[in-house]
């Protein structure tokens, strides 16, 4: 019965994460930098998400929904729907979400080899 | 004789009306095509810093209200000052529940012609469809000269219904039969009687610019006017992609 109670407390977690919202929700002022391993990339409307695994810092680990910009966004700044699989390791820039929660939006990623990837659409220059 | 006069004529009068299909060229000044793909581009702003590993990550951009009405938002009466003030509060608190992009819901004229993520226009004699990559939205402008009808004035939209005209090489739009329900600028509300005047141009190769003035008696105190400029793609990146946003929003049950 436990168990059960955590699944859904996982799921109702996951979903409000995913919901669609507006940028409000993250601070702007932040910037947190996450170095992890990616778990699943989600190359969705209207936004994608890296979900990541990161050291807790006591032995454990930490699940992370990082939002981005839309896929349309990414593709004109060199992203794909194959830029990530599970099992890269990489490094999150994103603004946090105000209300505490692990996640955030996306402003950088590095990956492994030191690329950088932005989300710069070409006319937002 | 006859026959050489005749043929004398002839060329005169096929001298005569080339020279006047010269002078009706120069006096009507050539209308631009502005087919394309385009995104938002500011003419004035600082060259962007260049990319790379040391580069500071750009802040994501938060409008809530958190810092007040800023000096260039419309300037509201106060019925729909005290509107704003509500939307203000809620936004603040966190909710998307006043934020069309977060409901997947059109922006509306003006507020669309952001075209944050790019616009595709699609240029005929008689017809301008203009398509968004944000929500998925498009307009459409007649340029045959049809005006408005009663059954479109009695059945508001979000993109409206726009007439346009040139006057010389600038396409002059109106555009009325506006949603109430949608936001000027994403933020302010309006009334049931706002229209919207646009002048399109090229200001210069590939760069357009359209000047938005947005009229409303009830909601505005004064006209509100926007400068919007869009540069034009060049492949590959003149091509935009569904967004499909309510994929989303089947996320929330």
């Amino acid at each position: 019965m436990r168990a059960r109670l955590v699944v859904i407390a996982v799921l109702l977690t996951a979903t409000s994460a995913l919901a669609h919202h507006s940028n409000s929700a993250f601070d702007p002022e932040k910037v947190v930098v996450l170095k992890g391993t990616v778990t699943e990339w989600k190359w969705t409307n209207p936004h994608v998400w890296i979900f990541l695994s990161v050291d807790d810092g006591k032995g454990g680990k930490e699940a992370w929904e990082i939002e981005g910009r839309p896929p349309g966004v990414l593709a004109r700044s060199g992203w794909s729907k194959n830029t990530f699989k599970p099992g890269d390791t990489i490094t999150v820039d994103f603004s946090p979400a105000r209300d505490g929660s692990r996640t955030g939006l996306t402003t950088r990623v590095t990956l492994a080899d030191g690329t950088v990837l932005s989300q710069v659409s070409p006319g937002a220059l | 004789m006859a026959k050489p006069i005749a043929l004398l004529a002839v060329a005169l009068v096929c001298v005569m009306a080339g020279s006047t299909a010269s002078v009706r060229a120069q006096e009507t000044p050539a209308r631009p095509d502005f087919s394309g793909v385009y995104f938002p581009f500011n003419a004035n702003a600082a060259p962007a810093a260049p990319r790379g590993a040391g580069t500071p990550p750009r802040p994501v951009a938060v409008i809530d209200g958190r810092a007040g009405r800023p000096e260039t938002a419309p300037k509201l009466a106060p019925e729909y000052l005290a509107k704003w003030e509500v939307m203000r509060q809620s936004r603040m608190a966190g909710s998307s529940e006043t934020d069309p992009n977060a409901n997947c819901i059109s922006a509306g004229m003006p507020g669309m012609m952001s075209m944050t993520y790019g616009m595709e226009i699609q240029h005929t004699k008689d017809k301008i469809t203009i398509y968004g990559e944000l929500n998925d939205v498009y307009r459409r402008i007649y340029l045959d000269g049809r005006k408005p009808t009663q059954r479109t004035l009695d059945d508001p939209t979000f993109a409206g219904y726009s007439v346009g005209h040139w006057e010389g090489d600038t396409l002059v739009v109106d555009t009325v039969a506006l949603r109430e329900d949608s936001l000027l600028d994403l933020f302010s509300p309006h009334s049931d009687q706002l229209s919207v005047h646009e002048r399109i141009r090229f200001t210069s190769p590939g760069v357009l610019e359209d000047q938005v003035t947005s009229r409303d008696p009830k909601a505005l105190l004064e006209p509100f006017t926007q400068i919007r400029t869009y540069k034009k793609a060049s492949p590959p990146n003149d091509e935009l992609r569904e967004f499909s946003c309510a994929e989303g929003l089947s996320l929330v049950k």
